[in-house]
């Protein structure tokens, strides 16, 4: 047997062990997949509820006897917000049902209205007093308002659930015949902040405190770690300080990020004085945290920066400082923002950091500002999916979907940087 | 020109961070995760009601809200704090030191510890003494000897034969938690005093007698979650063959997922917690320190609020969220306190 | 003028001192020979005229108020001011709060207090005001000096720059130190209460000790080894799914697929690592791990509901893209030359990648799965939802076990004192977890610089 046979003979079988060499690649990244397409559906069949509310219309009274107001008071916001708004919703169901009489009937008829709706009809009318100075005849207001959760969850599943009692799925037949229950889609989700009412719960305010915490990261991040990138691959003097500096960016890289929780808690809050629960001691943490995965990917597309470019600007009379600034960094940009893209990823899906300094509350006014009390979508999501009412299990998911979707354009964006600015030596 | 658009943006970020040193205008909270859901209920409503800005709530849990709460007086510290316990000895006396010595005790109502299965599976009913035998780390040796070995029961027909024949497995909060603590001390105490040897021990070594009695078993049974009450429930439906220790309102919340079992024959209940005759439940409190008052805008109506018959009475809206109430002269006499801001003291 | 008005100004003043002293290069230039471009000398000017009055106004913004609070304190009657720093302080946020709204007060002590706020405040504005425009200004002068003109500019400019690159990354100490200082010092009051080799090498951890000081309990034991044990153990799990399909997809995308399927499929990966960890949690807890019950308990394996086997392979799942991205990084960086060198010699693909490619990929290789490892001991969310709370010792990936960031959490979040050994063993525990890290990286970087001489 000459060698040529040898190798022959060994084919067949280098062959076949490629092919299952192959198989091994693409069964690895179905597998992978496989983990994301459940997860993902996990998600979006449990979010699907949230998006859609349901609302009932009830025709409220608005002449001056019901609203308790003399024919001579003038309206003005005083007097306004003065009425009891509570009182006409529950007026106007009384209206719809004249037969229930009983106490027990009355109390499961008015809890098929969100007990937050009094505060949206209220804004209603403020906003359109003119409703109530007609004087002609009786003025009647048909307003869509927003149902009790449960009712929601009931109507929006069709399936029978305990806290729905037998007397309120006769009202809500009822209600269907009449045409006087829709569902349509959940705007409040989008404009409201957290509320302890599942339907009138929504993330605007998490999601502006997501933007100002994160608008503080990458401030400060950015350019500290192109900063510190430039130099350690640059400037620094081999020695034992840029070693240690350089094992300090690695362990960081791998600092459990609860960890930077209690460093934000003993020096930003209680040795600097900082407020508890605002964007800007967020944001600080966040980039502390973020810092290393930035410096360590800027590094790496520093370094693959090809030496004859460098080079070339140095023979021609360039000093390091611009040859850095003119034409390596301009060439790494793409790497670097790459890397800040993922960094801020990562920063924007954190939880445990913010745990510590104060970030896991309960916060209804919208921050307008890095040292306004705020919350961020994480955390609102943490929140959520601890409360007792059913129906925060669809806001949960929903919530992280909203996540995931500014997930999946800051990495889309990373992957059009690298796409449209990449050069290949 | 680039430096020139960098600095344009540094200014305006800088701009942005500058921060206008104008006071508080908004009630701070912190404490309790288990007073946290009613908490923000009132929140809510005084923030919607009223022309004062929503209290910030912080989750902190009840040891670290009395830290920041005992931290001091002055703005910097959280004016009220929520607890699921009452002050600690030492706690009062950080709050002494640093100062906090006008503070006003706010009982809000009971919280119950249901003990649930799902209910896929058969009701339990069960008295305090099966849920000592059956989690206690050590047991009184079943031959009657008054000696104590490792819990030796893994059926739930073994702790009482009236009982299921079904392994034991519960799925509980973890000892840094005060649900832990509560069940700890009203239904396994209540079931160990009732071997007379041990509680005749309370006298004598009161110590030993607690470390019987309050000690859980670590050998698998009792199986420790974290705080997420919606997980227990979760897993419970997952798990027809697993009890759960959790707060009454996820009962509430979820019963028709989970039962609650019978504990000495009482099932779970609003009428029954407040009663007194379910034997699990807890005191739900929180505490104000009255030196901010008058500097906070709103805290006297975010107590007046809180203690008003629309939120905590026999109708109120805290009942829809699982808060058992106080009886109706107990929250007159309530009232009757934090209008006067009657002083705490230890 | 307000202090961003202020900002402006010194923003403006900048752009005019850059304008100016490169204009004056260019004139001086035109006579005599310069030795920076003239732009480096509108910098250098720009920068004495900006910084030190930015440093100033920094440090007004952060003095300032406790500078006025001092005014207010002083127009009060001392009747006030000898209750105390607690109460004055909100005494004088109720002050703070009437100069906020505008409002003038009935009270006469308030209202002399906001006008000598009013005061105050409107001096030491003049008084900045003048004292920025006069730095500013001067520093202007200063870059038109002679002195300056004969200097090397760009150095000068350069030195500036360099500083502030060393300074950004003296950003890692400083942080390291801060997290160092933010946990010793609890730590080592929990080693007071809790001797130190009882925590290292104890093998027993139940912290029942009790809530109240009037229960007594048990007096709890705090060895931190099943812990680690715990942290190891689903580490390791894993890792076992994490690294096959991570590497295996890694090779795949890198070596076999089309660039287009590689570009849709790279990102759907990553994806993975960017799902909060919660849904994680919720998906272990809920979906694997009675699955995994299941088909234990079919074959008659006696499996724990909170097992670590489905913690760790959920954890497996979302540290994937971080062994696969960055194993494809460095695969896709083996030079082209060794792949068509091995391929020349006759190897298939699969021979060339596992002979040639990973070994000399394999530094960046260990550099990504030592990242993934360290993701996966710093995990929690995933096994406080699934993994329980038991500290058991134990291999047996069927068990419950705990993990060292569970109990930091758990304990700095519960309902027990703060002050109690229970929450200051968060503290010990941290500091552990972040020397374990430490020792773990100082070896990762031995092995990565050994390895990666021999392939450069």
């Amino acid at each position: 047997m000459n060698n040529t046979d040898i190798v022959k003979h060994g084919l067949k079988k280098r062959y076949a062990k490629e092919k299952r060499f192959q198989w091994y690649g693409r069964l690895a990244v179905l597998t992978g997949f496989v983990f994301l397409t459940l997860l993902l559906l996990d998600i979006i069949i449990k979010a699907m509820p949230a998006f859609q509310s349901t609302q009932i219309l009830l025709d409220i009274p608005l002449d001056r006897e019901t609203l308790e107001l003399s024919t001579d008071a003038t309206i003005n916001k005083d007097t306004l917000s003065a009425i009891n708004y509570d009182g006409l919703i529950k007026k106007s169901l009384s209206q719809l049902y004249p037969q229930v009489s009983k106490r027990n009937d009355r109390k499961q008829l008015y809890k098929l209205v969100s007990s937050g709706a009094e505060f949206s009809l209220r804004e209603y009318i403020m906003k359109n007093p003119e409703l109530i100075s007609s004087n002609s005849e009786i003025p009647v207001l048909s307003i869509w308002l927003k149902a009790d959760d449960d009712i929601d969850t009931f109507y929006k599943l069709q399936t029978k659930i305990s806290r729905v009692s037998d007397r309120q799925v006769e009202f809500i037949d009822s209600l269907i015949q009449q045409q006087r229950i829709r569902t349509s889609f959940n705007t409040t989700f989008f404009t409201a902040s957290d509320s302890r009412e599942p339907e009138q719960a929504g993330i605007k305010g998490a999601l502006l405190g997501s933007f100002w915490t994160l608008l503080v990261t990458l401030l400060i991040s950015l350019p500290v770690g192109i900063g510190a990138a430039v130099y350690l691959e640059e400037f620094a003097p081999q020695n034992k300080i840029t070693d240690f500096i350089e094992i300090n960016i690695n362990n960081l890289a791998a600092v459990p990020s609860i960890v930077f929780g209690l460093l934000g808690l003993s020096v930003f809050i209680n040795f600097f004085g900082m407020p508890r629960s605002v964007p800007l001691v967020g944001g600080l943490v966040l980039s502390l945290m973020t810092l290393p995965t930035i410096i360590i990917s800027s590094r790496a597309a520093i370094k693959s920066v090809p030496p004859s470019i460098k080079e070339a600007a140095l023979g021609i009379g360039a000093s390091h400082m611009q040859t850095v600034f003119h034409h390596v960094l301009p060439l790494a940009m793409p790497g670097i923002l790459t890397g800040t893209i993922i960094g801020m990823a990562q920063a924007l899906g954190e939880t445990a950091p913010l745990l510590m300094i104060g970030m896991v509350a309960f916060i209804v006014d919208v921050p307008g500002g890095v040292v306004d009390s705020a919350t961020v979508l994480p955390v609102q999501i943490y929140l959520w999916s601890d409360s007792p009412e059913r129906a925060f299990t669809a806001l949960t998911a929903a919530t992280i979907l909203v996540l995931l979707a500014f997930l999946a354009i800051m990495n889309t964006l990373a992957i059009f940087l690298r796409k449209h600015f990449e050069r290949r030596w | 020109m680039k430096k020139l658009v960098l600095a344009a943006a540094i200014t305006t970020s800088l701009m942005t961070l500058q921060s206008q040193a104008a006071g508080r205008d908004t009630i701070n909270i912190v404490g309790s995760s288990t007073v946290y859901p009613f908490a923000t209920v009132v929140a809510e409503k005084f923030g919607k009601k009223t022309n004062f800005n929503t209290p910030k709530i912080e989750s902190t849990g009840s040891g670290g809200g009395m830290k920041l709460f005992c931290a001091g007086v002055g703005l910097d510290t959280p004016d009220i704090t929520n607890a699921s316990r009452a002050i600690k000895k030492s706690e009062y006396d950080t709050c002494q030191k640093n100062g906090v010595t006008d503070i006003t005790e706010v009982q809000i109502g009971y919280d119950g510890i249901a003990i649930a299965n799902s209910i896929k599976a058969q009701n339990f009913s069960l008295t305090r003494k099966d849920l000592f035998l059956a989690l206690a780390k050590k047991v009184p040796n079943p031959d009657g000897s008054k000696t104590l070995l490792e819990n030796p029961y893994k059926t739930w027909k073994q702790v009482n034969s009236s009982l299921p024949d079904m392994e034991i497995e519960v799925i509980g909060p973890p000892p840094t938690s005060g649900t832990r603590d509560a069940f700890a001390e009203l239904a396994m105490e209540g079931g160990c005093k009732e071997f007379n040897w041990i509680k005749a021990m309370k006298k004598t070594d009161k110590k030993a007698y607690k470390t019987v009695c309050h000690t859980v078993r670590e050998d698998g049974p009792y199986i420790e979650a974290g705080e997420n009450d919606n997980l227990i429930v979760q897993k419970l439906e997952k798990n027809p063959n697993a009890l759960g220790i959790f707060g009454f309102s996820f009962l509430e919340q979820n019963d028709d997922k989970v039962q609650g079992s019978l504990v000495e024959g009482k099932s779970p209940e609003f009428a029954t917690i407040s009663d007194g005759s379910y034997p699990i439940s807890r005191p739900l409190f929180f505490y104000v320190k009255n030196a901010h008052i008058s500097s906070i805008p709103g805290m006297k109506e975010y107590l007046q609020e809180f203690t008003d018959e629309e939120a905590m009475g026999d109708d109120g809206y805290l009942l829809d969220k699982g808060l058992i109430p106080l009886s109706a002269t107990d929250r007159s006499a309530l009232r009757q306190s934090i209008i006067k801001g009657k002083k705490f003291t230890m | 003028m307000n202090s961003s008005a202020l900002l402006l100004l010194i923003t403006g003043l900048s752009v005019i001192a850059f304008i100016t002293a490169r204009q004056r290069a260019y004139i001086h230039g035109a006579s005599s020979k310069l030795k920076s471009l003239p732009k480096h000398y509108g910098v250098l000017t720009a920068l004495w005229s900006g910084i030190p009055a930015l440093v100033l106004i920094l440090s007004w913004m952060i003095f300032q108020p406790a500078y006025l609070h001092q005014q207010i304190i002083q127009s009060l009657p001392e009747s006030i001011t000898i209750k105390g720093e607690d109460s004055l302080s909100l005494y004088i946020n109720t002050i703070d709060l009437a100069i906020a709204n505008g409002e003038a007060s009935d009270d006469p002590v308030i209202q002399k207090a906001i006008l000598s706020f009013n005061d105050a405040e409107k001096k030491s504005r003049i008084i900045l005001t003048i004292l920025v425009l006069l730095l500013s200004l001067s520093g202007i002068i200063f870059g038109l000096t002679k002195k300056l003109l004969n200097s090397h500019a760009r150095v000068g400019v350069e030195k500036v720059v360099k500083g502030f690159l060393a300074l950004c990354s003296a950003v890692a100490i400083f942080t390291t130190v801060g997290i160092v200082l933010s946990v010793l010092f609890e730590a080592l009051r929990f080693f007071e209460s809790i001797p130190f080799t009882d925590f290292m090498f104890g093998t027993s951890w139940s912290p029942q000790t009790a809530i109240r000081s009037d229960q007594v309990g048990s007096s709890g034991s705090f060895g931190a080894i099943p812990l680690f044990v715990g942290t190891m153990l689903i580490s390791a799990i894993a890792m076992l799914i994490a690294v096959p399909i991570g590497l295996l997809s890694a090779i795949y995308l890198s070596e076999y697929a089309s660039a287009r399927f590689r570009s849709i499929a790279k990102p759907a990966l990553e994806l993975l690592a960017g799902i909060p960890t919660v849904v994680y949690g919720f998906f272990a807890a809920l979906s694997v791990a009675p699955f995994i019950r299941n088909v234990g308990e079919s074959i008659g394996l006696s499996v724990a509901s909170e097992s670590a086997l489905a913690a760790g392979i959920v954890m497996g799942v979302m540290i994937i893209p971080f062994v696969s991205s960055l194993s494809d990084d460095v695969i896709t960086a083996v030079p082209q030359s060794m792949r068509d060198g091995s391929l020349g010699l006759g190897a298939t693909k699969s021979e060339t990648i596992k002979q040639v490619i990973i070994p000399a990929a394999l530094p960046g290789i260990v550099g990504g799965v030592l990242l993934a490892a360290s993701r996966a001991i710093g995990e929690t969310m995933i096994v406080v939802m699934a993994a329980g709370m038991a500290a058991k010792m134990t291999a047996n990936p069927l068990d419950a076990v705990t993990t060292v960031t569970v109990q930091i959490v758990t304990l700095l979040t519960g309902d027990q004192e703060f002050d109690s050994p229970k929450t200051l063993a968060a503290f010990a525990l941290g500091l552990m977890l972040f020397l374990t890290t430490l020792i773990l990286n100082v070896i990762a970087l031995h092995i990565v610089r050994k390895y990666r001489e021999q392939y450069e």
